[in-house]
């Protein structure tokens, strides 16, 4: 009916103007997977080219079976290295090579066993370098990019190779700490992209806007899994080991006098087995917490007893004095009493 | 009056176009744009892990057998922590992965979601899906999760997976995507997320926090209980779904113990074409006692035709020690087709092995 009532020149008007509408709609409606997709690429890769500058491969001493290798990056202009901790930096000489390919002699400020850190220094002016905040970036599920030298792959100017994933967790090492052999206390990132491979530790993770988040940990076996941990040192703590300040330290316990609780577990199984408790001696903390033979000892002041083993470490862990609760299975149920540590006589 | 309303039409057309280019250029430029749906997916991934946390417990065990040489019964040594576990029961009933329990451990205790712990009893397991049932008395009621049928997975879609076997009561989560369907005898679906023992007996989500399977060690090639564990973290993972199997969880709960199918020959490809040739009859086996010998070709099963061993394995996996099948095989002694009708058994077990599960006995 309006075609009807339209001359032919207007006619060609209105079906371009129709045409370019369709396009324009289409052109939309194609928007969100075409384009976004690319320009998550583009995310991807300004935040790789962000941070690649501001990185280093570092050559070590290789010893036996150990890698003599691993990443770094810069985190001042005058040429501050940041990077893991390891035998690598034991030999007399430690290269450092600059994104541009240039190698650069470097000597070791700081090591640190407990954080596993090092703090290199090469000689370089007005670097680009990774700023270490305060505040820690990023939480569960957020998308991270990981950059590192792992295997070696990059060489001389070579870039170095990127991976994508997500932060897994926010956790600390404070609880268990004699179940991993990492030696601090403090904070940790637990990552999904595998870093746990030679020469990936001292890399970086960063978020899409390439900011830092932390730095790839050395490759080590979590005994709570037996499995490889792909985590990452967060930004706060690299700042304090940068800043030269003390993080706190593993507790020695030796020093403590050593307590009892008047419980006897039962031995047989092997130190594998179960805790059950075998005996418990009149007048001691287990005999006023109403404890008896054959219950099986549960936890220990929030701490899990799988084993006799357990059981002896986490006695070793109490203090005199110093009340905790014990949870122990009797029959069906379990029972939660506090318990008061003794001086062992 | 007629132009006029053509006129109007092309003004339509102008201010739409107009606005649809306007649309595709304003905003805050494809950077900012990408990096919200980049965020609201991590958004999304918190929201889903946060929503099925009350439906995820820790499991703990106690005592059970040692590593050796850092193996138990031949299998990678298990971690000391804890594992995870699946509430699938307002009354408590829990599905976990049995290699949780390859130590085989006299006692087990569940933490819900609440911070409370409970002892828990050992019902069923499945041996081709490496899941287990527990139940715990808690005196109260659960909800249980949201599941989505496999049916509704497409391959490329969102997949997460959590558990909180690396010892904070938080779990951790590992985002990837479905990569297959029907692995496994069409038991497990496939995903590139980080599989392994943190989250073994864990859910596999999708981005709305519904259940789209149990994390479980597992490998195509072999039935073995630990198999599987050597691809942990590998980005080749399965996962167990469970939405549509009340009568498998009923089985379950019911403390039924499933096993692999057995049949009990060692076989060849046949030599002279199609078909599996007998190399060796096991004897007592399901085999044996119907009648398959030495010599004979197997061709078909079912409705299926044999062609080859890989074949033989792959359809001999879709069934469970138990399973009546039809097969039919080709004489090597007459040359004559045969079909009979057998029922599969059960692996049987090498003497000197530990009855599963046995709480030993103190004094």
């Amino acid at each position: 009916m309006i075609s009807q009532c339209i001359n032919g020149r207007s006619r060609i008007f209105f079906s371009l103007l129709l045409t370019l509408c369709v396009w324009g709609i289409l052109g939309f409606a194609d928007r969100p997977a075409g384009q976004i997709q690319a320009q998550v690429n583009n995310l991807v890769s300004d935040a790789f080219d962000y941070a690649n500058p501001r990185m280093v491969k570092v050559y070590g001493a290789s010893a036996g079976r150990v890698e003599g290798y691993a990443t770094g990056f810069l985190v001042s202009a005058d040429g501050l290295v940041l990077t893991t901790q390891g035998v690598f930096l034991d030999g007399n000489q430690v290269r450092v090579l600059t994104s541009d390919g240039t190698e650069h002699r470097a000597s070791v400020i700081r090591r640190d066993r407990e954080r596993q850190l090092a703090l290199l220094k090469i000689n370089v002016l007005d670097a680009t370098y990774f700023s270490l905040d305060d505040e820690d970036l990023g939480e569960k599920g957020d998308w991270i990019i990981a950059i590192s030298n792992a295997f070696k792959v990059a060489d001389k100017e070579e870039p170095l190779s990127a991976t994508l994933g997500v932060i897994s967790l926010r956790t600390t090492m404070e609880a268990r700490l004699n179940r991993r052999d990492v030696a601090y206390k403090g904070k940790l990132i637990l990552i999904d992209p595998i870093t746990s491979n030679p020469g990936a530790a001292g890399g970086v993770i960063v978020t899409l806007q390439g900011k830092l988040v932390g730095m790839i940990g050395k490759i080590i076996n979590s005994s709570d899994t037996n499995t490889r941990l792909n985590y990452a040192v967060p930004t706060s703590l690299l700042k304090r080991f940068v800043l030269n300040e003390s993080v706190p330290k593993i507790s020695k316990v030796e020093d403590l006098p050593e307590v009892e609780l008047g419980i006897r577990v039962f031995a047989h199984g092997g130190r594998t087995g179960p805790a059950y408790i075998d005996r418990i001696r009149r007048g001691t903390p287990a005999y006023r917490a109403r404890l008896k033979p054959d219950d099986l000892i549960i936890s220990i002041g929030g701490e899990k007893i799988g084993s006799v083993k357990e059981y002896e470490r986490a006695l070793r862990n109490l203090v005199v004095g110093q009340e905790v609760i014990i949870v122990v299975k009797r029959g069906v149920e379990l029972i939660r009493q506090p318990i008061t540590p003794m001086e062992k006589k | 009056m007629n132009l006029m309303s053509s006129f109007g039409w092309i003004c339509f057309g102008l201010i739409t176009g107009l606005l649809c280019a306007q649309s595709s250029d304003s905003g805050e430029g494809p950077a900012e744009d990408s990096l919200r749906t980049m965020m609201l997916t991590s958004k999304a991934v918190r929201a889903a892990v946060e929503s099925f946390q009350p439906s995820l417990v820790t499991i703990e065990s106690f005592g059970g057998m040692s590593a050796v040489q850092g193996r138990i019964g031949g299998i990678r040594k298990q971690g000391e922590g804890n594992t995870t576990g699946v509430i699938v029961s307002p009354d408590g009933h829990i599905v976990t992965s049995t290699f949780n329990f390859i130590q085989r451990p006299p006692v087990i205790t569940v933490i819900t979601h609440d911070g409370v712990r409970h002892v828990a009893e050992l019902l069923g397991r499945d041996d081709t899906r490496k899941i287990c049932m527990l139940k715990i008395n808690a005196g109260r009621m659960f909800r249980p999760p949201p599941m989505i049928a496999t049916e509704q997975v497409t391959v490329g879609q969102w997949a997460i997976s959590i558990g909180v076997g690396y010892g904070d009561v938080n779990p951790a989560a590992s985002v990837g995507i479905i990569s297959a369907k029907d692995r496994v005898g069409g038991r497990a679906i496939q995903t590139d997320a980080n599989i392994s023992p943190a989250n073994y007996g864990g859910p596999l989500l999708d981005i709305k926090g519904r259940m789209l399977g149990i994390c479980v060690p597992m490998n195509p090639q072999s039935q073995a209980i630990g198999a599987g564990v050597e691809w942990y973290d590998s980005g080749i993972g399965f996962a167990i779904p469970l939405a549509g199997s009340e009568e498998l969880l009923k089985r379950l709960q019911q403390g039924e113990q499933i096993a692999p199918a057995f049949l009990g020959v060692r076989a060849m490809q046949n030599p002279n074409g199609k078909g599996v040739w007998i190399e060796q009859v096991v004897p007592g086996s399901p085999a044996d006692e119907s009648g398959i010998s030495k010599k004979d070709v197997i061709i078909q099963i079912n409705q299926e035709k044999i062609q080859d061993m890989m074949q033989l394995k792959k359809v001999l996996n879709r069934f469970e020690a138990g399973t009546r099948i039809d097969m039919t095989f080709t004489s090597g002694e007459t040359g004559q087709s045969k079909k009979i009708q057998l029922k599969l058994g059960r692996v049987p077990t090498p003497e000197g092995e530990t009855k599963p599960l046995e709480v030993p006995k103190i004094r």
